[in-house]
């Protein structure tokens, strides 16, 4: 019994250590991503004055609705994730 | 023909399962998992519709996914780049969900479920029109739908007609009403995508005058609405578009107070707020609405997405605007779609007649009484049996007439987050403090919340100043009305502070031992309404299993449960050790 115990006890171990350094990995690789790929495109799109959101206010616009005209479309086009 | 509609990964996961053109099963994760709002891939969900028909997944023809999950990480994206550096932790927080589970549904689904055929995917905002159009009675509706955030779009509206719909202009995140309401839920210490009918509760506490409310004319100053009701906030008040915190101090400086604790008193001041919040979304949704039945020319109005869960705005629509009916399905947030998806392959993208109209919300599990009797005696459960339904009415009418809690587990679970006489709690709204009684014994929930009223469709315009004829949301409690001044007195547990009730009407075809034990209650009270509350714990979701009932009765102070055809009465049995109070926690 204290052995069945003492063994699952390590394999949680085990678990938490392979989750810890999991989670390390990922944030050094994302941190990477983060900075050298969002980075990088945000002082690109800064220089080039492009925004990836609307944020802007308006005031003498007459409509904030967008056109979106969604309506049935072929079948090919529902299999696409986009 | 079979076709499951899924929604995940974002709140509320679900399934529905479509026979033939028919919704034969739907229900939400949460209710299997006992996790409240579960996102997880609805396996639960989707297991329950395929043994409820005796089907396999190979007698699936199509799987549907509620959204474009690329699209949608495409707006992510540009929020991470827009935000950039401030949107740091969230990429690192968000982005392993993305890569581990949102962006492989297909595969998730064939591995999970060992599918081989189709996936289709429609986007998020279709999801919510088709969930509502193509379930309705109407043949040509305007549509309106407002939530928090699909891919990119926060509002939408069209024309649905016959099989196809048609939704024409969109407003963009950031800009949501959704967000807006969220925002607020979350500066009053509530929690988001949970707490925001809270906020709805507590505005009629707070100054509901336009002109006297000091926080109305603040909120509106971070708003530019337009004549068409279309709208952009000035998102300097706000940061749910680069970090997951939502109100920014900009906004904490306007109103007057850095955000509030959770679980603090609610002071004038909140409640103003909360008013004021409700008087802006009320504002911006009348003037959608009359904008688009001026564009569509249509006298329906089919209205879907979380904010069509506004039940004290729903109640509104029908005299603040020209449309004549609505249709708003009882399961308008997210949790929905899967429904949507389904019906949106049959009917619009196969193109098969449309050939259902929801008449009521009873399409989750139910159990046997010879299931309920096993699980009774098996557990050494000590309870009685009913000879017949008219003594289940009988007896359950007295016993809530004494003043009795009463859990009531009958037939089929509801679909959305209310109850509607599946799995309800019921209570004698005559009593003074039936209220106090409820919350003190189960719910454990703000004293401010009221408790919602149920009411045979026959006697409803007795009590309740609705529209006429009574809108068919009105049977899923999505519509807010007053009650008329004389029965204020009479029944205070389920009148509101503004004199207002979120009432259920019952029509007898939908369940007729819920209709004839309200109607029964008439007869020894001489007031034909019941107080009917989601049998549940704050912090819980419903019930779905005699289990989660039992249980739920044995940890609060329910006094008895109605359970298929037999009676439980809680002091027969040893008390369970499990203490609700101890998971009141939301």
């Amino acid at each position: 019994m204290e052995k069945k115990s003492f063994l699952e006890g390590v394999k949680g171990g085990q678990k938490k250590y392979g989750e810890s350094l999991a989670a390390i990995v990922n944030s050094i690789l994302l941190s990477l991503a983060y900075f050298l790929g969002v980075g990088l495109t945000f002082i690109f799109a800064k220089l080039s004055k492009k925004h990836f959101l609307d944020l802007k206010l308006d005031r003498s616009r007459e409509s904030y609705w967008e056109e979106l005209n969604l309506d049935k479309e072929r079948i090919e086009n529902y299999y696409k994730q986009f | 023909m079979y076709i499951l509609g899924i929604s995940c990964y974002y709140h509320d996961a679900s399934a529905a399962l479509l026979k033939d053109g028919v919704i034969v099963a739907a229900a939400e994760e949460e209710r299997f998992t006992r996790k409240k709002h579960d996102v997880s891939f609805p396996i639960n969900s989707i297991d329950y519709c395929l043994k409820s028909q005796n089907i396999n997944i190979n007698d699936i023809d199509y799987i549907g996914f509620y959204e474009k999950p690329f699209l949608k990480f495409e707006r992510v994206l540009h929020q991470h780049l827009e935000g950039f550096p401030r949107s740091y932790r969230t990429f690192l927080s968000k982005l392993p969900s993305w890569f581990n589970e949102k962006l492989r549904v297909v595969k998730t689904i064939r591995k999970k479920l060992k599918y081989r055929k189709d996936v289709l995917f429609i986007q998020h905002h279709l999801a919510h029109a088709a969930s509502a159009f193509l379930v309705s009675p109407f043949k040509e509706a305007a549509i309106v739908t407002v939530d928090g955030v699909g891919e990119w779009s926060t509002t939408t509206y069209g024309l649905g007609k016959e099989n196809n719909i048609h939704l024409k202009r969109e407003i963009k995140f950031p800009h949501s009403i959704g967000l807006l309401y969220s925002t607020i839920t979350a500066y009053l210490g509530f929690s988001v995508n949970n707490s925001e009918y809270k906020v709805m509760g507590l505005a009629p506490y707070g100054d509901m005058n336009r002109k006297t409310n000091p926080y109305y004319q603040k909120l509106l100053s971070v708003i530019d609405i337009k004549s068409d009701g279309s709208y952009r906030f000035d998102m300097g008040y706000f940061t749910y578009h680069y970090i997951n915190k939502m109100p920014s101090k900009k906004l904490c400086y306007l109103l007057g107070g850095p955000i509030t604790q959770r679980g603090a008193e609610m002071t004038q001041r909140h409640k103003d707020i909360a008013a004021a919040l409700q008087l802006v979304t009320e504002d911006i949704l009348i003037k959608i609405l009359n904008y688009v039945h001026k564009e569509t020319n249509s006298e329906n109005i089919a209205l879907a997405g979380g904010v069509a869960l506004n039940s004290v705005f729903n109640g509104k629509i029908l005299s603040s605007t020209p449309f004549k009916k609505i249709w708003i399905q009882p399961n308008a947030s997210d949790g929905g779609t899967s429904l949507g998806v389904a019906s949106y392959i049959y009917n619009t993208i196969l193109d098969k007649k449309r050939n259902y109209v929801m008449k009521d919300a009873y399409l989750g599990p139910s159990f046997s009484n010879e299931e309920i009797q096993k699980f009774l005696n098996q557990n050494k459960i000590t309870y009685s049996v009913f000879k017949n339904d008219k003594e289940l009415i009988d007896k359950t009418a007295k016993l809530i007439y004494d003043n009795n809690v009463v859990g009531w587990f009958q037939g089929r679970l509801e679909w959305g987050p209310r109850a509607l006489g599946a799995r309800s709690i019921l209570a004698n709204p005559t009593n003074p403090r039936a209220k106090e009684i409820l919350n003190e014994k189960v719910k454990h929930r703000e004293k401010f919340r009221p408790f919602a009223p149920v009411v045979c469709d026959d006697d409803a315009l007795k009590y309740f100043d609705c529209d006429k004829p009574i809108p068919e949301p009105t049977d899923f409690m999505l519509m807010v009305y007053p009650i008329f001044a004389k029965w204020h007195k009479k029944i205070p547990s389920v009148t509101h502070v503004d004199g207002s009730g979120r009432l259920q009407t019952i029509r007898k075809p939908q369940n007729p031992l819920y209709y004839n034990l309200i109607k029964k209650f008439g007869k020894l009270s001489g007031i034909p309404i019941l107080i009917n509350t989601s049998f549940n714990i704050r912090g819980e979701p419903i019930v779905c299993t005699p289990q989660d009932a039992y249980k739920c009765m044995m940890g609060t102070g329910i006094d008895y449960l109605v359970i298929g055809k037999f009676l439980i009465k809680r002091e027969d049995n040893p008390k369970d050790s499990w203490d609700s109070e101890k998971y009141a926690n939301d």
